[in-house]
């Protein structure tokens, strides 16, 4: 059994948005949440139903209406533009389902990407980690390509070295297969799933493929912008 | 603090993005580059044209003082001062001449006029003045010989012509001596061709004797002004003193002016910094338009780039990150048109410096490549911070 500290904690948090007609659209109602550092967990939910906007609470790219966001034992929900960047930059490793991979960039400088916005002395080399994850997920000979010039399935493994590449606290994957063939996308949860066993790093994916929310520890599901279900 | 890697990399990748798409980053900075071009041109034809006024001045001798007509140039109304006022005559010359510390007294009389030969002909000044002139404004002859004290006193009809209106007239300068040509109607006999002096309106003119001009060309017997040669540059103030308490016994105070090279020069260079600027201005307007550009793209460019913003914001850039992004692009897409336009004017100005005087100083340097900068930061900052001002997590979801 891993060490169990609580990597983020969602006390009571309201999502809402003034739409044009002047009604108010609630999307997130009274979530609470805390995810474990060490967790492999899935958000699951239709479209609609508020997993990405719980996930954005989570990835600290948007903030809430109401209630706290504690990560670190702080409330960041009231931080500044520059404190909430700094600290994404840190914390947080996002893999998306279009890959979002800059294409003007090589493979080895969209990994790089996240180093050139770290406020703070790295503690490693970045271009020996970006080797080694280029190394280990298999991609090394791809490191001065383009990313239209390879493949799909090679192109979420870059996000994945780009999105580890800080030594974030969580890794944030938004539909990572949803882009990829069933056989390419099985082969990116196995990555997760390895990174998670061998390197406890902690994982939260929303999908809505129940096969891969199978696959996780944790099962999340959300719907009108409430948890109806959470299943360890 | 910024860190100086950070600075290359939004450079580099600023590079990247203008690599791309080579066609618009060329348009887009097509504005800069023509309004720095224009601004930079219009610097060397104003810079050019003083350099050239003020090199006719100073060929004139240090210690010349200048009775002219109104107020002249000292009056603070430029060279309108000179138009109305006095009339001098020959009661004038004779007067000035009994002044003490004066070397020449030399009567001008100008008068633009065609100078022809039996086959051409060909406008040029004539120049009527005593045998002095000679030694007041250096004249070496090429050929021939002056006409002296005797030319004047007996109104001999003889010429010593400037090498350019010469050789103008005859194709070899050479050839004119002893020829008989007809200036302003007058026939007077060619009998020495002046060296060539870089002076246009000097070496394009025909100096005669001013009595010879007495009659059909100046019935009036007057002059438009009497250049003084002093005799030494220390006496020039109390020279011009003398000759201004003298001239008031006869004329009112602002029917003459005596004016020293000086005088002329400071006034010309006030003149000049006012057409400097009004040239810079009218200049200007087209490096505006420029910079409207370059906003315009920008603008395009921070939507077609929404995506990018989200990405490097989920990564970690903060608002300021995006904003000195966007504005080092714009910068560097009106610095790059600015250097442009500057080697094109340079290129431009060395030509045409042949034929027109045109020169380009460190200040037309230093304006073009500090405006260029500027107005990429001022129009870039309105789409940066449109760029910055994206939140991350619409931006990260825009296709």
């Amino acid at each position: 059994m891993k060490t169990t500290s609580s990597i983020i904690s969602l006390k009571k948090v309201n999502k809402e948005y003034l739409l044009g007609d002047g009604s108010i659209f609630t999307a997130l109602k009274d979530i609470n949440l805390e995810i474990q550092s060490g967790e492999f967990s899935a958000i699951i939910g239709p479209s609609g139903s508020g997993k990405s906007t719980l996930m954005h609470m989570v990835g600290l790219l948007d903030k809430p209406s109401r209630g706290e966001i504690i990560v670190n034992g702080k409330d960041v929900s009231k931080l500044d533009d520059n404190q909430t960047s700094t600290l994404r930059n840190s914390y947080v490793g996002f893999v998306f389902q279009q890959f979002n991979l800059l294409n003007k960039l090589t493979i080895l400088e969209n990994i790089l990407l996240p180093t050139f916005y770290s406020r703070k002395i790295l503690d490693f080399d970045p271009l020996e980690r970006a080797d080694m994850l280029m190394e280990k997920f298999g991609i090394i000979s791809k490191k001065n390509s383009f990313p239209n010039r390879i493949s799909g399935g090679q192109q979420q493994r870059v996000a994945v070295a780009r999105a580890l590449v800080m030594k974030p606290q969580l890794i944030l994957a938004d539909e990572p297969t949803g882009n990829l063939d069933h056989k390419t996308g099985n082969e990116i949860i196995t990555l997760f799933e390895e990174l998670n066993k061998a390197e406890g790093i902690t994982i939260v994916m929303v999908t809505h493929e129940m096969e891969i929310a199978e696959r996780t520890r944790r099962q999340i599901r959300v719907l009108d912008g409430e948890i109806i279900s959470d299943k360890k | 603090m910024m860190k100086l890697s950070n600075i290359y990399q939004l450079v580099v990748s600023a590079f990247a993005d203008f690599k791309r798409d080579k066609v618009r980053t060329g348009l887009t900075s097509l504005g800069i580059m023509i309004g720095v071009l224009s601004v930079v041109l219009l610097i060397a034809l104003g810079l050019g044209l003083k350099n050239y006024i003020e090199d006719q001045f100073e060929s004139l001798g240090a210690n010349l003082v200048m009775v002219l007509p109104g107020s002249g140039f000292s009056g603070g109304n430029g060279p309108a001062g000179l138009a109305g006022g006095a009339e001098f005559d020959e009661k004038d010359v004779r007067t000035l001449q009994k002044l003490s510390n004066i070397k020449y007294t030399v009567p001008i009389y100008i008068h633009s006029s065609l100078i022809s030969t039996a086959d051409t002909e060909k406008t040029g000044n004539i120049m009527g003045a005593n045998e002095d002139i000679f030694s007041l404004i250096n004249i070496k002859l090429q050929t021939g010989e002056i006409w002296t004290k005797a030319d004047v006193d007996k109104k001999t009809k003889v010429v010593v012509l400037g090498h350019t209106i010469a050789s103008d007239l005859y194709g070899n300068a050479n050839d004119a001596l002893g020829k008989t040509i007809r200036v302003g109607g007058l026939r007077v006999k060619v009998i020495g061709v002046a060296k060539k002096m870089g002076n246009q309106e000097r070496d394009g003119a025909a100096f005669i004797p001013y009595t010879t001009t007495f009659g059909s060309l100046n019935p009036k017997k007057t002059f438009f002004a009497i250049y003084l040669g002093v005799a030494s540059q220390e006496s020039v103030s109390g020279v011009k003193d003398e000759v201004e308490k003298t001239l008031l016994k006869r004329y009112e105070k602002d029917k003459f002016s005596v004016t020293e090279q000086a005088e002329i020069l400071s006034s010309i260079n006030q003149i000049f910094a006012i057409i400097n600027l009004v040239l810079i201005a009218i200049g200007s307007i087209s490096l505006i338009v420029g910079g409207i550009g370059i906003m315009n793209i920008m603008y395009a460019t921070v939507t077609e780039r929404t995506g990018e913003v989200g990405i490097r914001r989920a990564m970690g850039a903060t608002k300021r990150d995006i904003l000195l992004q966007f504005l080092t692009e714009s910068t560097m897409l009106s610095l790059f048109g600015g250097i442009v336009g500057l080697v094109l004017a340079s290129i431009i100005v060395s030509i045409a410096r042949h034929w027109f005087p045109m020169a380009i100083n460190l200040f037309a340097v230093i304006l073009a490549i500090g405006v260029s900068s500027g107005i990429g930061i001022f129009f870039g900052v309105f789409p940066a911070k449109k760029a910055a001002d994206l939140s991350p997590m619409e931006a990260i979801r825009y296709e």
